[in-house]
């Protein structure tokens, strides 16, 4: 689900990007502007991908016997924006706090049912869809040793739609319970909608069916906080927060790291690990690794070369690390001059050799994106049509644009985040190929983070790059409803087609799964046929390097709680 | 750490005789090594100007079948990843390193710094007062964050008036042309390039307003911008001089790191500082670089380090030359 | 003297109001937007709008500003946009922390190797030992730190493994060798110019000549009396480089992965992060004031001529 509240990639290795490729598994969803560490940052230079498919990565195991306790497990990460699982909506908080706090359902690997149990061990679905009753675990504590009911869940739902939280998405993620508007709007603080059956059983009972409210609440906002632990200590909770996640936090020095022990507390197995350490500060990602100041680590670009050389030391560390599910592209503001014209889009799509881009500049690490959904994420289709490289055909379509001729074209402005990572590059070698293939002419204009996110809202800029949408949740409706439906705020560009409008209506009540696919298909490839994008690549393979000592990581597409299986054999 | 130049002010003689420059010449000639270190330059600087002319390819001009190239005959120094010249690019970078430091020389050191240190020094009182306390204000600032924080907020605003004007006017290019580039960084880098010539040149003239020669040209009603030009300017030339010898460089690496961080000039039009953040990804994969391709990092590097290097010894040496004093 | 300290010690509060009244306007001034920024894409305009009144940014300018003086005068300097709800003093002192721990170990590298290159030079002043010491030192100056760092981290952390090839482990931690000698290096550089130059100079004055005629080894002489009076410009220069390490070390500290305040204040002009840079900048600008009155104190005490005016 949601792994990046914004879902949008930044596609750069933002500044003190200094982890080229970054990170680790890094938040390969950091929508953060320039923080310290982006970790990510892929569309350009795609580093490592987490995986839904592949969820396993096990090595070899050395020696025999099973798991062993204890040990450090070190990786880069970025300093989160918060911590309070509330208020998270990046990627970069919500992985680490996804191992220190939890809620009634977690994500799992498992692409055909990603949702597990966690806090819940079980959940009914009543009332044709609108009611969820769940069924707490025996036993289960807080890491501080209270005990968790289904009280502190009412409790801490509450405490997140209310507006002193100044929670940014509860709202989106709770507000199909009834009662949780009211309380986010401030004209309540109980929602009818959460009740307390007994000590061990939640029910929420929500507006409509909704297939995929339970997907909602594998989100932090849904997340179970200790009250006695927030009234007690007040703002600084956090600094010492009470949890029921695998790990709790031992330590917290902004920018420099985080440290997370062991939750003996939680309610499964208790993690392996005796501590993960995740430094805040960046650093030079691949020296740090290969002198074992961490375990893990992305390849970039400048790396891929030498790890990929079967003789390097470093090439037996070397893992696939299987699709994120985010799709690159170049944004075209269909009301404005010369994008109004789709002849005129349809051509610069043509002319764009994006294989030969995915094969040169990016060592095959993309995968040339000719629709939308990515290849593995559900409703994927093979037969959408999309805008093959064709010089010829571009050329003519150029001529039967209302711009044919450079003198009525208006001047063409691109716009790309310039702080941070090197967006350029890709940009350039774009405008370089409109302007070889068809003679057109544009001015890149690189703007800081901060400048260029509050132009795309304002629908201030004529056409952008340096963008990727990544999956919040395993649906399509993530991507083409989200993002082309007209009235969608995502929906940049202002694309405007009442057919595509009418698909993804149709598919919200769709009952019938495939049906449901075909709607959004059909909507795809109007949207792709239209060339309302020029999308650019698939963010499909990259690779990892993991020290030989660490057993049981899992590479995931969608950010997992993933540290408690780990161990290491050393 | 500070700046490798310490300049005391000195008392200068009085008006310097015909001969004094010819014999500075003379005596910087001497100076083997700063008399390269200013052949060098001139030679980098000639590269820069003559970059359209030199170039061997389009500076934009991608070529995905050949990246990352070694060099060779048909590259000089190699490709980088989207396969462009890195000859070309240098040369071009270059470019942009001759219009930052030579407008930012002209405008910041002479223009601002020069005239606020005369009138400064001469007229004192309030005037003095004010400029001082302003310029004190501004030195505040850790340079750097200053330069950063000037640029990544005025460039919007700029870009965004220079387009209007574009569009009132029908003049079309102002900004593709890079010239609105150039003025951020300019404006940017003012911050480092004036006050401190302000003061030198207010220092000087504080000491010369009180000459006996200036005090003659006043009492015989002399008026004051013949005063300050005519008696005062000339002998704050060669401080002035040696100032700018070593705050070039300064400037220079100052662009380096503005564009560095994507905040100096647009692409595709390249910089050293833009071709050093390219290819090492703003730094995290600069080992990797440096191991792999160090043609990629190092050609850049290696015409920033040589300025900047050339520039101290030209500066050291006119510090000696022109000041025969001050050792 | 003491109307001196006074005069400056009055004026500094108009100083650091004025520093804070310009990053103000330039927050105002600046595209984009803190609230919007924290948000991230999805927020609705009248999200937006609520998170701005939040973070008090609907008022005006001038009433922002004002507001913002009388808290800073109580020490109390708001609260970070980027880090939900935390205190900026909390934030910005323990950057200030590791940058000052690190430009020290810096200056201690630039100062042990600095000092007795350049006394050497000058005594060996007129052989080819002289020159060849100033040249290398001047190349080293001009270095760009795009160089030294991967090349340091290249040779010392991945090919030798000797220490880290990046992080924070405090002062005492092998993670400071290299940031230190990046930094160090060249401001050794600075110090070789100064020591030699101020050694020449003392090696020519009188007492000195004097002292060797009353036959004094060359030992004391050498050591405490050109040596010594060599060394009172150098603190100079020492003060300096601490109170401006504010921002001096930014792309040292981004490519070894150091938090400190460069990084901070970096990171604050990307996410308009203005309460965090507002203090930032008022802490510099006290520390650089402080450094200039404490200079121009030790001065007068050490050497009676000069006299403040």
């Amino acid at each position: 689900m949601r792994i990046t509240i914004f879902g949008m990639v930044m596609s750069l290795l933002l500044i003190a990007a200094v982890a080229c490729s970054g990170h680790s598994d890094a938040p390969s969803q950091d929508t953060a502007p320039p923080t310290s560490t982006p970790p990510a940052a892929r569309a350009t230079q795609p580093a490592i991908a987490p995986d839904l498919k592949d969820s396993q990565y096990n090595e070899p195991v050395a020696g025999s016997g099973g798991p062993q306790q204890g040990g450090i497990f070190n990786t880069l990460w970025s300093d989160p924006p918060t911590l309070d699982p509330h208020l998270v909506t990046d990627g970069t908080s919500y992985g680490i706090v996804i191992e220190v706090f939890s809620g009634l359902v977690r994500l799992g690997t498992n692409p055909s049912n990603p949702f597990e149990p966690d806090l819940a061990e079980s959940w009914q679905v009543l009332e044709d869809g609108t009611v969820y009753e769940f069924k707490l675990r025996n036993d289960l504590k807080f890491s501080n040793g209270d005990p968790v009911t289904a009280q502190d869940f009412k409790w801490s739902l509450e405490r997140a739609a209310h507006p002193d939280t100044s929670s940014t998405v509860a709202e989106e993620f709770l507000g199909d319970i009834v009662g949780i508007h009211d309380i986010v709007e401030g004209n309540a603080t109980n929602a009818e909608g959460i009740e307390v059956v007994d000590e061990r059983t939640l029910r929420l009972t929500i507006d409509a069916p909704k297939a995929y409210f339970i997907a909602k609440l594998t989100y932090p906002t849904a997340f179970v906080l200790n009250r006695n632990n927030l009234e007690s200590m007040g703002r600084d909770w956090v600094d010492e927060p009470v949890s029921t996640g695998p790990f709790t936090l031992k330590e917290y020095r902004i920018g420099q790291r985080i440290r997370l022990a062991r939750n003996d507390n939680f309610w499964d197995r208790p993690a392996y690990l005796d501590e993960v350490v995740f430094n805040l500060a960046g650093g030079v990602a691949m020296a740090m690794y290969e002198n074992d100041e961490i375990d893990v680590t992305g390849v970039g670009l400048a790396d891929l070369e030498r790890v990929q050389d079967p003789t390097e030391e470093l090439n037996k560390d070397l893992v696939e690390v299987p699709p994120n599910f985010a799709v690159s592209y170049v944004g075209f503001n269909i009301n404005e001059a010369p994008f109004d014209d789709a002849n005129f889009r349809r051509a610069l799509n043509h002319a764009v050799d994006k294989q030969l881009i995915a094969d040169q500049v990016f060592s095959n690490l993309v995968k040339p994106a000719y629709g939308i959904i990515p290849p593995g994420f559900p409703g994927f289709s093979a037969d959408i049509q999309g805008l093959e490289f064709d010089p010829d055909l571009a050329q003519d379509l150029l001529a039967q644009s209302a711009y044919a001729d450079a003198g009525s074209r208006p001047r063409i402005v691109l716009t790309v985040p310039g702080t941070g990572g090197s967006p350029g590059l890709t940009t350039e070698v774009v405008a370089d190929m409109w302007r070889q293939n068809l003679g057109i002419e544009i001015e890149i204009q690189q703007v800081e983070w901060a400048t260029y996110i509050q132009d795309l809202h304002r629908g201030r800029l004529q056409a952008w790059s340096g963008l990727s949408w990544q999956a919040d949740y395993p649906d399509p409706q993530t991507f083409i409803d989200v993002l082309f439906r007209s009235t969608s705020a995502i929906n940049y560009g202002g694309y405007n087609n009442q057919e595509v409008d009418d698909f993804v209506v149709a598919a919200q009540t769709e009952q019938d799964a495939t049906k449901r696919v075909q709607y959004y298909n059909d909507a795809e490839q109007i949207v792709v046929s239209d060339a309302a994008w020029l999308p650019l690549w698939w963010g499909v393979d990259s690779k990892a390097l993991i020290k030989p000592w660490v057993q049981d990581y899992t590479f995931s597409s969608l950010t997992v709680s993933k540290f408690k299986d780990v161990w290491l054999d050393k | 750490m500070t700046s490798i130049a310490d300049i005391e002010a000195t008392e200068l003689d009085q008006i310097k005789p015909k001969g004094f420059w010819r014999g500075v010449w003379s005596r910087f000639r001497k100076r083997r090594l700063a008399f390269s270190g200013l052949i060098i330059i001139t030679f980098i600087y000639m590269l820069g100007i003559l970059a359209p002319v030199i170039q061997t390819h389009d500076y934009r001009e991608t070529d995905l079948r050949n990246t990352q190239q070694g060099p060779s005959a048909e590259h000089w120094l190699g490709t980088d990843r989207a396969g462009r010249d890195l000859y070309t690019r240098v040369v071009w970078g270059i470019q942009t390193t001759v219009i930052i430091t030579v407008t930012s020389f002209i405008t910041g050191s002479l223009l601002l710094g020069v005239s606020i240190g005369l009138v400064a020094g001469y007229f004192r009182g309030w005037i003095d007062a004010v400029i001082m306390r302003v310029g004190e204000v501004i030195s505040v600032f850790p340079d750097i964050l200053l330069i950063i924080l000037l640029a990544a907020t005025l460039r919007p605003r700029i870009v965004e008036f220079a387009r209007n004007i574009e569009d009132s006017t029908g003049i079309s290019g102002l900004v593709s042309s890079g010239i609105v580039d150039y003025f951020v960084i300019g404006v940017a880098l003012l911050p480092l390039s004036w006050f401190g010539m302000m003061r030198l040149v207010r220092g000087q003239v504080l000491v010369m307003r009180e000459a006996e020669y200036v005090e003659a040209a006043r009492a015989m009603g002399t008026s004051t911008p013949r005063i300050l030009f005519r008696h005062i300017l000339p002998n704050v030339v060669s401080p002035v001089i040696v100032s700018v010898s070593f705050g070039i460089g300064a400037i220079a690496l100052s662009e380096v790191v503005l564009s560095f961080f994507g905040l100096g000039v647009q692409p595709p039009r390249p910089s050293l500082g833009v071709m050093i953040g390219d290819v090492t990804a703003r730094g995290g994969a600069s080992v990797s670089v440096l191991r792999d391709h160090p043609e990629q990092l190092l050609s850049p590097i290696i015409v920033v380090w040589l300025l900047i290097f050339c520039w101290n010894i030209v500066g050291d040496a006119l510090n000696d030359v022109l000041n025969p004093r001050a050792r | 003297m003491l109307a001196y300290i006074v005069r400056r010690l009055l004026w500094t509060p108009v100083l650091l109001a004025l520093a804070a009244f310009f990053v103000f306007m330039m927050g105002t001034w600046a595209p984009g937007d803190p609230a919007e920024l924290r948000l991230g894409n999805r927020a609705t305009p009248e999200r937006i709008e609520r998170e701005r009144e939040r973070l008090g940014l609907d008022d005006p300018f001038p009433v922002r500003y004002v507001l913002y003086v009388a808290d800073a005068l109580r020490g109390d300097f708001g609260e970070s946009y980027h880090y939900q709800g935390k205190p900026v003093l909390e934030i910005i002192a323990p950057k200030l922390w590791v940058s000052l721990q690190l430009n020290l170990a810096a200056l201690i590298v630039a100062v042990a190797v600095g000092l007795p290159l350049g006394f050497y030079a000058a005594k060996k002043q007129g052989t080819g030992k002289d020159p060849a010491i100033v040249i290398t030192m001047l190349i080293l100056y001009a270095m760009p730190v795009f160089f030294t760092a991967p090349f340091l981290i290249l040779f010392f952390a991945v090919n030798l493994h000797w220490v880290p090839a990046a992080g924070w482990g405090g002062f005492f931690s092998s993670q400071i060798v290299l940031p230190a000698l990046t930094i160090g290096i060249p401001g050794a550089a600075v110090f070789v110019r100064h020591m030699r130059a101020s050694t020449l100079e003392v090696i020519g004055q009188e007492y000195v000549r004097t002292a060797r005629a009353k036959g004094m080894s060359n030992f004391v002489v050498n050591y405490r009396h050109v040596a010594r009076n060599a060394l009172l410009p150098i603190l100079t220069i020492m003060g300096f480089t601490l109170a401006g390490m504010f921002g001096g070390s930014l792309i040292v500290e981004l490519i070894y992965g150091i938090p400190g305040a460069g990084r901070l204040s970096l990171d604050a002009i990307f996410q308009r992060d203005f309460p965090v840079l507002t203090a930032f900048v008022l802490l510099g600008a006290a520390m650089l004031v402080l450094a200039n009155l404490l200079i121009d104190i030790a001065y007068t005490i050490v050497d009676p001529r000069i006299r403040l005016q």
